[in-house]
């Protein structure tokens, strides 16, 4: 199997799953809620709706508001063709180092808070003032739990430490902190709870969807899509890091019933992500943001734990 | 290339600079071309420069004059690199000028500040081919004192304070290196760098300290490093913006070889602490200077503060790379002084850059408040465009070239971390990758802040909503600045291979005596182009799929949504707003003061009253570190100015008293 | 202690939605029946199978607003017929728009169907917004919501019940996707 196959197959699959994740995560939600939920490939009927819709563009708009939904976007889609998510040792498996993956993260942020500005609204200024103090007070925490990965694994790439991955926490217990700031990390990036309330109308307590406030159409279709790309991303890395053995195509171990198993166990990976995303935010409620300092330094003390443990034990 | 040829092109490039100074003296009609002289020198320099880099030369000799007990002047790898950053910069700033100079409305005396301008220059070109101690100060003084009257150009009082604060400062250093010259060459100022690379290794740890000392006061003060800093954020938003870019971009460069040359002959003798030390100071620049880049309003100002923090990371790096070297772990300091010198390429780079386009857009709308600009990306979208490369390269981010070079210090950081190493080594580096790591997140918050207030949204004032996009000319250096760091980006591992770890390590053959392995950064397995072109394809691909998939011609232009009611600029979020959040959790650090004023409007009724919020953003240097110590000075100067009586009978007895003294002294 | 009985009621809990054809099909109630203009709108968005909403207060006394709030709750469970309420009319295809359009308000509504990218439909909420209801000639009231942007669907009821309201639309819905 050539490496670059594996890429073209893991792109495939996760941009096509990646609507699906976030149908899941509502919808495991809502039954969680007691109701009946939309069905979960919704967002594939919602994203189909969007493009083909009008859009509408501020007057005050420049042209840094129409290149944000293409820099977004493309900031995911470079970061599926680098990450382990369903092979290891693909063709660009060498570039998830993961301060390219931080420092791409970081630009995806960056012109998002960049397009909630350009909007010239109360509520785009809001959200961008907020998703930009969340995105560069945790990035000492996403270094800490890197680090530690790094570390434990002996590799800097983000593959190198997936494929020792199982193993090296199995050695190295205390990577168990690392992993519980990871999932700390992941709840901050994608704005959901406690960080942000990815459901709430009311502008006041928003901070993703207050710098989405004015996109509409298609450029609002690819927004999403890259925010559904980033959480369906953190989801399979997270179990990545964590199932032992992880159900990842590799080039040199290929057969046709590993196939199976990758695709049935990626898609179960998802699922399983999803409900228990959903578990999480059904059972606990959304923290203040001007308490966001208490669980970003939160997030940073277990990592750094993870780390010096990972360090002197 | 001949390097005969090549001490000529330096030589004419110091004449052309000179003959600049000159030919500015003639005044408002040689302005042009006093500028495009002074560019064309500079181009030259930086030419002549790096063709020295490419080509394989240890050591350039220059010239030696025998003038005031004799100065040489040459040229290695080292000052090879600053020199093509002068020489580059310079060249834009003054292409910049031509234009800027002109149509300012600050009442410059055009003749003065241009003369000015070159003999700055020349001063640090001069510093930077200096190999001995003599030709270094006077060309030090000549730099620090041409950029005095520079500051104050505009000749405003808030310019002529800032300048005299400038001046004090910059003194009390040139002071402290030249002291530290003298206790390092053991009693003379006439020595050259070669003598002191020795006497560097043989002189006795107390002095060597006192020296150590001097010099981190002498060029931290110089280069902006928390607590010597309060000058900058001062000094250099007053002067003219090219001039501020020249300062910020080249000059604390300057300081920061002075720092680095002599630290290179330092560093073998210096124990671990020394290290920690600069790491300390390092890193609270870093910090200090990222928080308060974040929570300024005053475009140039954030820049200062911007240039504060990485100065404070690149101190970091040589910090960390002396401390490495007491500990045994000489691949570290090879890649951290690696690092130092590239941060120092890409930060002259994008900072002369920003404060150039600062320069534009404060012309454009006439202040410097960023809560008075908005809107700019509509009306110039060429600067606006080159301001945000600038912007992402100051911030650090992929695929820019300033990201590569801290991606190379992060790097080294952590694989030292895997590196059996004792704890407390392990633990300094754990404190540095995260204090770093914090920094430059706050860089980033700033950066984003200072990009997207400047420049989207609506425009908050009248003068913003008329702004145009600046000449040709003044567009032209920027644009070219944002292209370099975007090349920087694409052929990081040429640029990191030409500063390179054996040219650096040959570049201090004045550095007898140590061993240094080389362990060059791991930048072959990634490949910065394929990460440029792999950003770009995703860019590419996005937009394929968005024309297949949609309608692009589908769109309606309607005002912002507003919630039914009609919205102006001024609810926006400002600069204040937007940094809020990070105000409100670095509280206990920042310790800004909100004072709430009610004034009641109905004498018979307190509770209806208009209420008035200030928001000051205090120094905390300034208020409990500085303004003390100059209390004191007035304190005890004006005890001793008793002794001034007026009368020549106590005159004369003071001279007595003081021949009395020198005799008992003398025998 | 508290997660544990949390979890209890979350996996063990009842379900308490109703039953889907109470809206999809109604036998009992009487809906009017659906313009052309519509049928081309909901065809072009997939048959609206999935909507947003974006609900408008023209100056309705507030009734109508509680009942569109319940819509959203474990009940009536709006979002599995794929409709679902967003913050701003630029993500909107739908409009709710309730009460009779005052002079304040006037404004209000004619900038959120601008807003609102086309093609955008609009449904009135209540007596209020489909005729003027008991403000119907009052000094203060501009009128309906047709005197000041063109309405689709209307739905009667001073409020109307959430039932009512779902039954409306999704039949306008079903209506036009043929």
């Amino acid at each position: 199997m050539s490496p670059l196959l594996l890429t073209v197959i893991q792109a495939v699959l996760v941009l096509g799953l990646a609507p699906l994740t976030v149908g899941l995560v509502r919808w495991f939600k809502a039954r969680l809620q007691g109701r009946q939920g939309a069905v979960p490939w919704l967002p594939y009927v919602a994203l189909a709706t969007m493009l083909r819709r009008e859009m509408v563009i501020s007057e005050s708009t420049s042209w840094v508001f129409r290149l944000v939904p293409f820099v977004v976007c493309a900031t995911g889609v470079f970061l599926v063709l680098i990450l382990p998510l369903v092979s290891t040792g693909s063709a660009l498996s060498a570039y998830s180092h993961f301060m390219l993956v931080a420092g791409v993260l970081a630009l995806g942020s960056v012109f998002l808070v960049l397009g909630g500005l350009d909007s010239a609204s109360a509520f785009g200024g809001m959200g961008s003032s907020r998703e930009m103090t969340i995105a560069s007070l945790v990035e000492p925490a996403v270094f800490a739990v890197f680090a530690a990965f790094a570390v434990a694994s002996g590799h800097a790439t983000i593959d190198g430490m997936v494929q020792t991955g199982g193993a090296a926490l199995l050695v190295t217990p205390a990577l168990l902190f690392s992993l519980i700031a990871l999932v700390l990390i992941a709840l901050a990036e994608n704005a959901r709870y406690p960080v942000d309330n990815p459901a709430t109308h009311l502008e006041l307590t928003m901070v993703h969807e207050a710098m989405v406030l004015e996109y509409s159409g298609p450029y609002l279709a690819m927004v999403e899509y890259a925010s559904a790309l980033r959480l369906t991303v953190f989801l399979l890395l997270l179990a990545n890091f964590t199932v032992p053995t992880s159900f990842l195509f590799h080039p040199s171990a290929w057969q046709t019933g590993a196939t199976a198993a990758v695709l049935v166990g990626t898609f179960l990976k998802l699922l399983l992500g999803s409900f228990l995303l959903a578990l999480l935010e059904t059972s606990i409620v959304k923290m203040r943001f001007y308490r966001m300092q208490e669980y970003l330094s939160l997030a940073f003390v277990i990592a750094l734990a993870g780390l010096l443990l990972t360090l002197f034990l | 290339m001949d390097p005969a040829f090549l001490s000529f092109a330096i030589l004419a490039s110091l004449a052309g600079t000179v003959f600049a100074a000159l030919v500015a003296l003639l005044g408002v009609r040689a302005h042009h071309f006093a500028h495009i002289l002074l560019a064309f020198s500079g181009a030259v320099g930086a030419v002549a420069s790096i063709a020295f880099v490419v080509q394989d030369f240890e050591v350039l000799e220059i010239a030696s004059v025998r003038l005031f007990f004799g100065m040489t002047f040459a040229l290695d790898v080292f000052s090879a690199i600053f020199f093509a950053i002068v020489g580059l910069v310079s060249c834009l700033c003054s292409v910049y000028a031509i234009a800027y100079v002109r149509q300012s409305h600050e009442g410059y005396h055009i003749a003065s500040l241009n003369a000015a301008t070159a003999l700055f220059v020349l001063g640090m070109q001069g510093v930077l081919l200096s190999t001995n101690v003599l030709g270094f100060m006077a060309f030090w003084e000549l730099m620090s004192i041409t950029s005095f009257f520079l500051v104050m150009a505009d000749r405003k009082p808030a310019s002529i304070k800032a300048a005299l604060f400038y001046f004090v400062m910059t003194h009390l250093g040139a002071a402290a290196i030249l002291t530290g010259f003298f206790v390092l060459a053991q009693g003379t100022i006439l020595a050259d760098f070669r003598t002191l690379a020795f006497s560097a290794q043989v002189i006795p740890a107390p002095a060597l300290a006192l020296t150590f000392f001097l010099f981190l006061f002498g060029f931290g003060s110089k280069a902006g490093l928390v607590p010597f800093h309060a000058w900058l954020p001062e000094a250099h938003p007053q002067a003219p913006s090219h001039i501020s870019a020249l300062m910020s971009g080249v000059m604390l460069k300057v300081a920061v070889y002075g720092f680095l040359r002599m630290m290179l002959f330092l560093i073998p003798s210096l124990p671990a602490t020394f290290g920690l030390v600069i790491i300390g100071l390092g890193l609270a620049s870093a910090i200090f200077g990222a928080l308060y880049a974040v929570i300024e309003r005053d475009i140039k100002r954030v820049l200062a503060f911007s240039s504060i923090e990485n100065i404070g990371i690149i101190f970091t790096m040589i910090g960390v790379g002396a401390y490495a070297f007491a500990n045994r772990l000489p691949g570290l300091l090879v890649v951290a002084l690696l690092a130092a010198v590239f941060h120092c390429v890409s930060h002259a780079l994008f900072k002369s850059g920003l404060f150039l386009a600062a320069g534009a857009i404060v012309h454009a709308t006439g202040t410097r408040s960023l809560e008075r600009m908005g809107g700019l990306a509509k009306r110039m979208p060429l600067l606006s465009g080159a301001f945000l490369v600038l912007a992402l390269s100051a911030a650090a981010l992929p695929p820019f070239g300033p990201f590569y070079g801290e991606w190379m210090f992060l790097q080294s950081l952590v694989q030292s971390l895997a590196a059996p190493t004792d704890g407390a080594v392990t633990g300094v580096l754990v404190l540095v990758l995260f204090a770093v790591v914090l920094a430059s997140a706050l860089a980033i918050f700033a950066m984003v802040k200072l990009f997207g207030i400047a420049t989207l949204g609506a425009p908050r004032s009248e003068a913003a909503e008329k702004a145009v996009e600046p000449p040709a000319s003044m567009n032209a250096p920027i644009l070219l600045l944002a292209l370099l760091l975007a090349w920087m980006g694409v052929f990081a591992p040429a640029l990191v291979s030409l500063v390179g770890g054996k040219d650096l390590v040959s570049a201090a053959n004045r550095l007898p005596a140590i061993e240094i392995v080389g362990i060059r950064p791991d930048a072959s397995l990634v490949v910065p182009a394929a990460v440029f072109l792999g950003l770009l394809a995703c860019l590419g691909l996005v937009f394929l799929l968005r024309r297949l998939l949609s309608d692009a011609k589908r769109e309606r232009s309607y005002h912002t949504w507003n919630c039914g009611q009609p919205i102006d600029a001024s609810m926006e979020y400002t600069a204040t707003a937007f940094s809020a959040p990070i105000r409100f959790f670095f509280r206990f650090l920042l310790r800004t003061k909100n004072t709430v004023v009610a004034i009641p409007v109905v004498a018979t009724n307190p509770w209806i009253c208009r209420r008035e919020l200030f928001l000051n953003l205090r120094s905390v240097w300034m208020d409990y570190g500085y303004l003390p110590i100059a209390r004191t000075c007035l304190r005890a100067a004006s005890i001793v100015r008793r002794v001034q009586s007026g009368s020549v009978q106590l005159y004369v007895a003071f001279i007595f008293l003081a021949l009395l003294v020198t005799l008992v002294i003398a025998l | 202690m508290y997660l544990a009985e949390l979890w209890r009621l979350l996996f063990l809990g009842p379900r308490v939605t109703e039953a889907k054809e109470r809206f999809v099909n109604p036998k009992d109630a009487s809906l009017e029946a659906v313009g052309e203009e519509l049928k081309t709108v909901v065809r072009r968005l997939y048959g609206g199978r999935s909507l947003r909403i974006r609900a408008v207060d023209g100056g309705s006394a507030n009734g109508e607003e509680i009942e569109l709030t319940a819509l959203n709750n474990a009940y009536y469970d709006i979002d599995r017929f794929g409709l679902s309420f967003v913050a701003s009319p630029r993500h909107a295809d739908m409009l709710f728009v309730s009460g009779p359009v005052t002079r304040n308000l006037e404004r209000a509504v004619k900038t959120t169907y601008e807003a609102a990218p086309q093609p955008c439909m609009v449904v009135a909420v209540g007596d209020g917004a489909c005729t003027g209801g008991i403000w119907k000639d009052s000094y203060a009231v501009v009128g309906p919501v047709e005197s000041v942007i063109p309405v689709h669907v209307r739905i009667p009821g001073d409020p109307p019940t959430p039932t009512a309201i779902l039954q409306g639309v999704l039949h306008a819905l079903s209506q036009s996707r043929v």
